[in-house]
């Protein structure tokens, strides 16, 4: 399921505009790749190297984008690479503070069958405003691995990195599934029903 | 202070306590002081007056940007301390008002004492060093000063309004 | 934590829609996923806001507003002339160049009257690096002596307004004029960016949506916005009527900008403003974009400085721009009123603007004369590289583009020669 068995993998880094998924690509390349908040800048994507234990993977940061149904250029250009490579690993990144919109985008790259992993970033905004987000429990839901991360200070993107081996698809009928059935987790409680992330 | 200041700032009703009063009045009279500058400025720029001098005070108006441009943002901070000055220790859009007036300020006194700053590190152009003495070099720091550098240490006592507001 | 369920309904709907495992949802029922999911993991909690918050708001409202922005331009300029102007190029490189460099070229190189003498060191008897106009003179001066130091601290006020959120904020207060001449808020970034050189700023109009938009943006571009090598010039050169430069610019920008959005057909979109928090700069961050992007300015900055004053030098030898001069007289004579001696400059304006207006001084005019020539310079044509990567966007485009700039510099080098008229300084 995962895209294992070869060296090397590829990572599409997919997000909203001004999520940091620009700071949260040179936390993981070290690149030569030009951070910054205004629209423009993320178009002409970057390619960058990160090799994790015995293992290299080539990510790729994808223009940002509210959707897969397009609306400019940048988000046709972050579409068209989705289906250029329906093989890789789609890394979706989530600002903890408006993360409504981030699952929008979310549920729409599951849907295509990628194997994904969630990086749940400016945990450190949302702290601040004191909006908490349950990764744990949102990771169960989901079924793949939710990493809370904070780019700028460089939280969690060791784990973040470690935890893409783990990337796998999600089934959209399970998630809705789990939503029906099952009750609210309670704090701390062990990974169970998510098709063997292999725990936190 | 019978306040506590981290409480007063954030009560959007509330009795006005004394100090509430206190900086009320004092951003008001800085308000007026910070306008009247700018006002000085532009008006000095368009030739009401050959330059102007007083104590340790001095404002030239030769340069467009500096005095017109650079007053007009002065009339700016002005107006918005004066319009912040009323409750700015009890309501938060107060404050904040009064604070984007003390910003502008310190952006003008800022960019004056970076101004200084430049011109005093390199040597004159008559003299064959290339960096100034340290007598030359604190020389250029030495009155008089422009308004928003006068005003400058003035502003720094609202510091403890702000910050009380920022932490809450 | 109040708990919404989903419907069975949309679930199912889209289980009959797809496969067993690529299955598509449509928006509705996506959107109440989300809901129910935000609703299991997200709790919100009370947010009051702070008083930073209230600031970075009052900075977006339009009386508020505008107010900051003026003072953040004021800043911007106000560092870029201090630091380049005063520090760097006025303390130090004026003295390194004019007290030992060119006394010393001047000194070694042979033979004051053969031709490599004036291609390389220019006129035997000038007393400073501007003006001697030699490759090895002029050129490093330029290029070291003022474009540097504009460029390196125009870059790190850039980087820092961007870095900590001003910028996408500015756009937002300026949407509201820019749409009026067929742009929208962003548009600021190009135009700050073409402050600083051309180059990025024509890469950078691809923020805009429509054709029209990147049209119109490219053309004032290169019309209408100084670059920073050219700004360093224009301090150094007639630092007393910089401000009059800037007014008839930017007049200029607003009006033919207004006039273009109406010709060309085309739309002028909405567009969603994405503003990000306000946050203190990363240092390390700020450090790296100052070094890439200075890095790759002075890539292509420094050879074309360099092989502009090479190619005009070898044009006056050769006694084509002394021609063209004589062929053009009548046009800037009678129509701009400048002295014809502005048409070597003009020429050499299309490698590099900066050396254009560094060659005017040197060519005695009247205040007006001046300020006339200066304005036409920068407005008649981007430098060859500016023309490289516009011709990287369409040659069509290109081509129009180069037809209006020709009508707009003629239209408007008469216009500021009837205002001079009018009140009675030409």
């Amino acid at each position: 399921m995962a895209a294992n068995g070869e060296d090397v993998t590829t990572v599409l880094m997919i997000g909203n505009p001004n999520v940091g998924k620009s700071a949260l690509f040179n936390r993981m390349t070290g690149a030569n790749a030009v951070v910054s908040n205004y629209p423009g800048t993320t178009v002409d994507f970057t390619k960058g190297t990160l090799i994790e234990g015995n293992r290299t993977y080539v990510i790729i940061d994808v223009p940002g984008t509210y959707s897969l149904e397009p609306r400019d250029a940048a988000e046709e250009v972050a579409v068209r690479m989705l289906r250029h490579r329906p093989d890789a690993t789609v890394m979706i990144v989530l600002d903890a503070t408006r993360i409504e919109r981030g699952l929008y985008l979310a549920l729409e790259v599951m849907e295509l069958g990628m194997p994904c992993i969630l990086a749940v970033n400016m945990i450190d905004a949302a702290h601040e405003k004191q909006i908490t987000v349950d990764t744990a429990e949102l990771q169960r839901l989901l079924g793949v691995p939710v990493i809370p991360t904070t780019a700028i200070s460089g939280e969690g993107v060791r784990s973040l990195a470690e935890m893409l081996r783990k990337a796998r698809v999600a089934d959209v009928m399970d998630i809705s599934g789990r939503l029906k059935g099952d009750p609210p987790a309670a704090g701390g409680r062990a990974c169970f029903g998510c098709g063997g992330c292999g725990g936190r | 202070m019978k306040h506590n200041s981290r409480n007063t700032t954030i009560q959007r009703t509330g009795p006005v306590s004394r100090p509430g009063t206190i900086y009320s009045l004092y951003i008001g009279l800085l308000g007026l002081v910070t306008l009247g500058f700018g006002c000085a400025d532009i008006l000095i720029w368009a030739g009401a007056s050959n330059g102007f001098s007083w104590g340790i005070l001095a404002i030239s108006g030769d340069d467009f940007f500096r005095w017109a441009w650079g007053g007009v943002v002065m009339v700016c901070g002005g107006l918005l301390l004066l319009s912040g000055a009323a409750h700015a220790a009890t309501s938060l859009h107060q404050a904040a008002k009064a604070a984007v007036g003390v910003i502008l300020v310190w952006v003008i006194a800022g960019t004056d004492f970076l101004a200084m700053l430049c011109a005093a590190i390199p040597a004159k152009a008559s003299s064959p060093a290339f960096l100034n003495t340290l007598d030359g070099f604190l020389a250029g720091f030495a009155p008089p000063y422009t308004p928003a550098l006068v005003i400058f240490p003035f502003t720094l006592g609202l510091i403890r309004v702000f910050r009380s507001a920022v932490h809450r | 934590m109040t708990l919404r369920q989903p419907e069975a309904g949309p679930v199912s709907a889209a289980a009959d829609a797809g496969g067993a495992n690529a299955m598509f949802l449509s928006s509705d029922a996506r959107w109440e996923m989300v809901d129910a999911l935000a609703a299991r993991t997200v709790s919100p909690g009370s947010y009051e806001p702070s008083l930073a918050d209230v600031v970075g708001e009052l900075t977006v409202r339009p009386l508020t507003g505008i107010p900051v922005a003026l003072a953040a331009l004021y800043a911007f300029w106000s560092i870029f002339t201090s630091f380049a102007g005063t520090l760097m190029t006025d303390g130090f490189m004026v003295k390194i160049f004019d007290g030992y460099w060119l006394p010393w070229l001047q000194s070694v190189w042979p033979d004051p009257a053969s031709w490599h003498y004036f291609i390389f060191v220019g006129n035997p008897l000038a007393d400073n690096s501007l003006e001697a106009f030699g490759v090895l003179t002029s050129g490093f001066f330029v290029s070291i002596g003022v474009v540097l130091p504009a460029v390196l601290i125009f870059y790190l006020t850039m980087t820092i307004l961007e870095d900590s959120g001003y910028l996408p904020r500015l756009a937002v207060l300026m949407d509201t004029f820019l749409h009026k001449i067929g742009l929208h808020g962003y548009a600021i970034v190009p135009a700050i960016l073409g402050l600083g050189c051309n180059v990025p700023a024509v890469t950078a109009t691809r923020i805009l949506e429509t054709k029209k938009q990147r049209f119109i943006m490219m053309t004032l571009l290169a019309l209408f916005i100084p670059c920073g090598a050219q700004l360093g010039i224009m301090m150094a050169v007639i630092p007393e009527s910089v401000g009059i430069v800037f007014l008839c610019l930017l007049i200029g920008f607003g009006l033919f900008g207004f006039i273009l959005s109406r010709l060309i057909p085309g739309e002028n979109p909405e567009i969603l403003v994405d503003v990000p928090a306000y946050h203190w700069p990363v240092k390390e961050y700020v450090a790296q974009k100052l070094w890439n992007r200075t890095k790759a300015f002075l890539r292509e900055a420094i050879p074309f400085v360099l092989f502009g004053i090479l190619l005009v030098n070898l044009l006056y030898l050769g006694g084509v721009i002394p021609a063209l001069a004589d062929l053009l007289e009548p046009v800037f004579v009678v129509w701009f009123g400048v002295p014809k001696e502005t048409a070597g400059p003009l020429i050499a304006a299309f490698l590099r603007k900066d050396l254009a207006i560094a060659q005017l001084s040197n060519i005695p005019m009247t205040p007006y004369q001046l300020v006339a020539s200066v304005v036409l310079v920068t407005i008649y044509f981007p430098c060859v590289a500016t023309f490289v990567v516009m011709l990287r966007e369409g040659w069509r485009e290109l081509l129009a583009s180069i037809a209006v700039l020709l009508t707009v510099v003629f239209i408007y080098g008469g216009m500021i020669h009837g205002i001079g008229i009018l009140l009675g300084v030409a």
